[in-house]
C-alpha cells in the first residue's frame, strides 16, 4: 500500500520512472539493456537505468528532499491524516485490543494479565454447547431474516411500482417501521404476541383458528421465527425502497421487449427484471446481515440476558457473558467470532465492489 | 408475411374533457411484404400508431387487423410481431445468444437444437456470429443495433415493426445501417411498420410513407408521390430538404398576390385556383432559377437580393429576398459562385408550382410531371 503510494509518488513528480523499485533488477538491466532496444515494463513505462545517475551525483539527495517537499502525499495528510488515525486508533486498535484480552484469562474484577497468552478460551468456546446453539441460532436468524425480508421487500416493490395511486404513501407506511428504534418494536411485538390477549392470538381467534394460538415468545418451538418475523416486518420496508430504486432504473422499454417477446407477467419478472435487481440485492442484503448480527437490542429488550437457548444469538451471549458473568477474555472471544462473521459478510462484498471499479 | 390494415385506428389518452386525442382515425393498408414508413414531427402520433400495432398500447377505437385476424384484444405475445426499439432495449444481464434466443424460448414451442441453430443462422445474416457470447454492454452501438435486429429477425414474426431504430447512430453508421436494413427487408420480404421523424428514411426507405401530424394521416404514398404530388401544404413542407418555399397570397382574378408579388397564373392552374379566396403558391428550391446576368426575362420573372448563401459542397444553399417582396431559398449549382449581397433575376417557372388552399391547405394545384415516372415506383 505505501510503496505503491511512494511509486506513484516518485512518478508523479519525477516524470520519468525510475528503476528503483524492487521489481526491477537495475544492475543486471544496466549490463544487458544498455545498448539494447529500451525495455518496455508491463505497465508500458520505459525502464530508464538508474543505477549510473544514483551512484554519482551528490545533487540527488537535495532534489529527493524538494521532491518529498513537493509531494503531493506530503500535502494531503492533513485532510486524511487526523480522521485516519482517529479511526485507526478507536477501531481497529480497539479490535485489536479486544483480541489481544480475548487471548488472557481475564475473570471478574482486576486488570488482565497480559504475559501468559493463550487460545484457552477459543477451545473452550468449541466445546460450549451454549455457544454452538447461539453460532447456530445467529445463523439461521442471518439467514431467514435476510431472505425473507429480500422477497417481501421484492414483493412490496414490485407491487408498488405498477403505477398506483397513493404510491408515496404506501411508500412511506412501509417504510417507517425501520425509522422505530429496537427497544419500541420490541415491546410492541411483544404485546403483539402475548399469548392471552395479543393481537396475533386474538386474530386466529377471531377466525375460529384457536388451535394455531400458540405462546409465540415463550415456546422454544416458535421463539426464533417469532423474532425473525418481527424483523422482517421491520426491515422489508428497507427492503423494498431499495429495489423500488432499482426497479425505476429498469427503462420501460424491457418490459414492452419481454412482453413482445411472449413473456408473461412471472417469466418477465423471473427472467428479465429481477435478474437486472442484482446490485441493489446486494447492497440490501449487506445491511440486513449486519442489522441481524446486531439485533441484540430486540432480544434484550425481551428477554433481557437470558433468551434461552432456543433464541439465544451470539451478540447476547457476548453481552451475558462479558457484563452479566464478568468473564471478560471468554466475552472477547465471542465478540471475535461475531467479527469474524461481519468480516466475512462484508470482505467479499467489498472485493466485487473494488473489482467492477465501484470504489 | 401477412397484410396489416389500420381500420380507422384512434386513440385517446385520458378521459373525459381532459382526454387527448392522439391518433385521429386512420387508415393504413400495407400489403404483404411492404415497407411502410410512418414519418411525421415528434408528437405527431406515429410512435402511439405503431405501439398500438405492437399492443403496448389499448386501441381506443378502430380496427387492427393482421393477416385478417382482428388483433385489438390479443396479447402482444399473440400478435405475431417483433419490434425493435429505439432504445434497443436488449436484456443487459444476458448474452446476445440468450438475448436472441429469449423470445424464442418465451413465444415458440422449438426445441433447443432447433433455436440454436435459428439464432447461428440469424447471426450469420447480420454478421455478428462473433459476437454472440458477449454481453449488450460490452457492444458499440452499431452492434447492439444488429442484436436488436436479430433478436427480432430470429422469431420469423408476420410484420417487424420499428420505433426510430437508427436515431440512435451516428450520421455515418445510420446511412449504411439505413441501406442494409432495406436490404435485409427485400431478402425477408416481410411486412415492415417503420416510424421515423427522418425525412430522409423516409424517402430512402420505403415502399410508401405515411405522413402524420397532430394525429392524422395526411398522405400515404410512394416516396416521389409524396415529394411532387403533396396532398396538402403540410406534407409539402416536410418533405424535402430544404424545405419547399411557401408564399401566402391572395387569388386575383388569375394571378396570385401578395406583399409586393404578383404571379400570374396559367389558364389551368387559375381554372384551379377559382373559388378559393387565398391560396399558398409553393416551390421547391431546385426549381428556382437563380440568374445574376440579366438575361431571364417573363411574367415569373422577379429581382431579388441575394441574403445569405451556405455552401454546401454539391449545392449552394441561397436564401433570397424579392424585392419588397417575400424570401425564397433556393438551391444553385455548388460551383457556382455567388455572393450575398448581389441583385439577381430568380425565375419560378409555372410548370413547377404547387399551390394550396389558403385555409385548408389542400393542393388545389401540383407541378406538372410525367405520371409515367412516378408509378414505376408504386408497389
Amino acid at each position: 500500500m505505501s510503496s505503491g503510494i511512494f511509486a506513484a509518488l516518485i512518478r508523479d513528480t519525477g516524470g520519468s520512472v525510475r528503476s528503483d523499485g524492487p521489481d526491477v533488477d537495475s544492475d543486471a538491466a544496466g549490463d544487458e539493456a544498455s545498448d539494447a532496444e529500451p525495455r518496455v515494463r508491463t505497465d508500458g513505462g520505459t525502464v530508464v537505468d538508474g543505477a549510473g545517475e544514483r551512484s554519482g551525483s551528490a545533487d540527488a539527495e537535495p532534489s529527493l528532499r524538494s521532491r518529498f517537499r513537493r509531494s503531493r502525499f506530503l500535502e494531503s495528510i492533513p485532510f486524511w491524516g487526523p480522521p485516519g488515525v482517529l479511526v485507526l486508533f478507536f477501531v481497529y486498535g480497539a479490535i485489536g485490543w479486544n483480541f489481544v484480552i480475548s487471548l488472557t484469562g481475564w475473570e471478574g474484577l482486576g486488570s488482565p494479565d497480559y504475559s501468559s497468552l493463550s487460545t484457552e478460551m477459543y477451545t473452550q468456546l468449541l466445546a460450549d454447547s451454549s455457544f454452538h446453539a447461539a453460532f447456530q441460532n445467529t445463523l439461521v436468524l442471518l439467514f431467514a431474516f435476510t431472505v425473507l425480508s429480500l422477497v417481501v421487500g421484492l414483493l412490496l416493490a414490485i407491487l408498488v411500482d405498477q403505477k398506483i395511486r397513493l404510491e408515496n404513501t404506501f411508500r412511506t407506511i412501509y417504510l417507517l417501521p425501520m425509522s422505530l428504534s429496537f427497544v419500541v418494536t420490541a415491546i410492541f411485538w411483544s404485546w403483539m404476541y402475548n399469548p392471552s390477549n395479543g393481537l396475533i392470538n386474538e386474530l386466529l381467534r377471531a377466525i375460529g383458528l384457536d388451535a394455531l394460538t400458540q405462546a409465540w415468545l415463550s415456546d422454544p418451538q416458535f421463539k426464533l421465527a417469532a423474532i425473525i418475523f418481527a424483523l422482517m416486518w421491520q426491515f422489508s420496508g428497507y427492503c423494498m425502497v431499495v429495489y423500488l430504486a432499482g426497479l425505476r432504473a429498469i427503462p420501460e422499454s424491457q418490459y414492452e421487449a419481454a412482453r413482445i417477446d411472449g413473456a408473461s407477467t412471472t417469466r418477465l419478472y423471473w427472467r428479465v427484471i429481477i435478474p437486472q435487481l442484482r446490485a441493489s440485492t446486494m447492497s440490501a442484503a449487506v445491511v440486513l446481515v449486519v442489522f441481524a448480527l446486531k439485533a441484540f437490542d430486540f432480544l434484550f429488550v425481551l428477554f433481557g440476558v437470558n433468551p434461552g437457548q432456543s433464541a439465544d444469538i451470539l451478540s447476547v451471549m457476548m453481552y451475558r457473558v462479558a457484563f452479566d458473568r464478568v468473564q471478560w477474555a471468554y466475552g472477547s472471544a465471542v465478540a471475535m467470532v461475531l467479527f469474524a462473521m461481519a468480516l466475512g459478510v462484508i470482505g467479499p462484498y467489498l472485493y466485487l465492489q473494488y473489482r467492477r471499479g465501484e470504489l | 408475411m401477412a397484410q396489416l390494415e389500420l381500420d380507422s385506428v384512434t386513440k385517446r389518452f385520458g378521459e373525459g374533457d381532459e382526454s387527448v386525442l392522439a391518433v385521429d382515425d386512420v387508415n393504413v393498408d400495407i400489403a404483404d411484404g411492404e415497407f411502410l414508413v410512418l414519418v411525421g414531427p415528434s408528437g405527431c402520433g406515429k410512435s402511439t400508431t405503431l405501439r398500438m400495432v405492437a399492443g403496448l398500447e389499448s386501441i381506443t377505437d378502430g380496427e387492427i387487423r393482421l393477416g385478417g385476424d382482428r388483433m385489438n384484444e390479443k396479447r402482444p405475445a399473440e400478435r405475431d410481431i417483433a419490434m425493435v426499439f429505439q432504445s434497443y432495449a436488449l436484456y443487459p444481464h444476458m448474452t446476445v445468444r440468450q438475448n436472441m434466443r429469449f423470445g424464442l424460448e418465451e413465444s415458440t414451442d422449438l426445441d433447443d437444437d432447433e433455436m440454436d441453430e435459428r439464432v447461428e443462422d440469424t447471426a450469420e445474416l447480420l454478421d455478428i456470429t462473433e459476437l454472440l457470447d458477449r454481453k449488450p454492454g460490452a457492444l458499440s452501438g452499431g452492434q447492439q443495433q444488429r442484436v436488436a435486429l436479430g433478436r427480432a429477425i430470429v422469431r420469423e414474426p408476420a410484420a417487424f415493426l420499428m420505433d426510430e431504430p437508427l436515431s440512435n447512430l451516428d450520421a455515418k453508421l445510420r446511412s449504411q445501417m439505413r441501406t442494409e436494413l432495406q436490404q435485409l427487408q427485400d431478402d425477408l420480404d416481410t411486412t415492415t411498420v417503420y416510424v421515423t421523424h427522418d425525412q430522409t428514411e423516409a424517402m430512402t426507405m420505403g415502399d410508401r410513407i405515411a405522413i402524420l401530424d397532430a394525429g392524422e394521416l395526411q398522405q400515404v404514398a410512394t416516396p416521389l408521390e409524396a415529394y411532387h404530388r403533396p396532398a396538402n401544404r403540410f406534407v409539402a413542407g416536410f418533405i424535402g430538404e430544404p424545405s419547399m418555399n411557401f408564399v401566402e397570397g391572395a387569388v386575383d382574378g388569375d394571378a396570385l398576390t401578395a406583399d409586393g408579388f404578383r404571379y400570374p397564373l396559367g389558364e389551368s392552374v387559375a381554372a384551379a385556383v377559382d373559388g378559393s379566396a387565398n391560396a399558398t403558391l409553393g416551390i421547391r428550391p431546385e426549381d428556382i432559377t437563380v440568374d445574376g446576368s440579366g438575361s431571364l426575362e417573363g411574367d415569373h420573372t422577379f429581382d431579388a437580393t441575394v441574403d445569405v448563401v451556405e455552401p454546401m459542397g454539391d449545392e449552394n444553399v441561397v436564401h433570397l429576398s424579392i424585392d419588397g417582396g417575400p424570401q425564397l431559398i433556393a438551391t444553385v449549382d455548388g460551383l457556382r459562385r455567388i455572393e450575398s449581397g448581389t441583385a439577381v433575376t430568380v425565375e419560378i417557372p409555372e410548370e413547377a408550382i404547387h399551390v394550396f388552399d389558403g385555409s385548408s391547405g389542400e393542393a388545389l394545384h401540383n407541378r406538372s410531371l410525367d405520371d409515367a415516372e412516378l408509378d414505376d415506383r408504386r408497389v
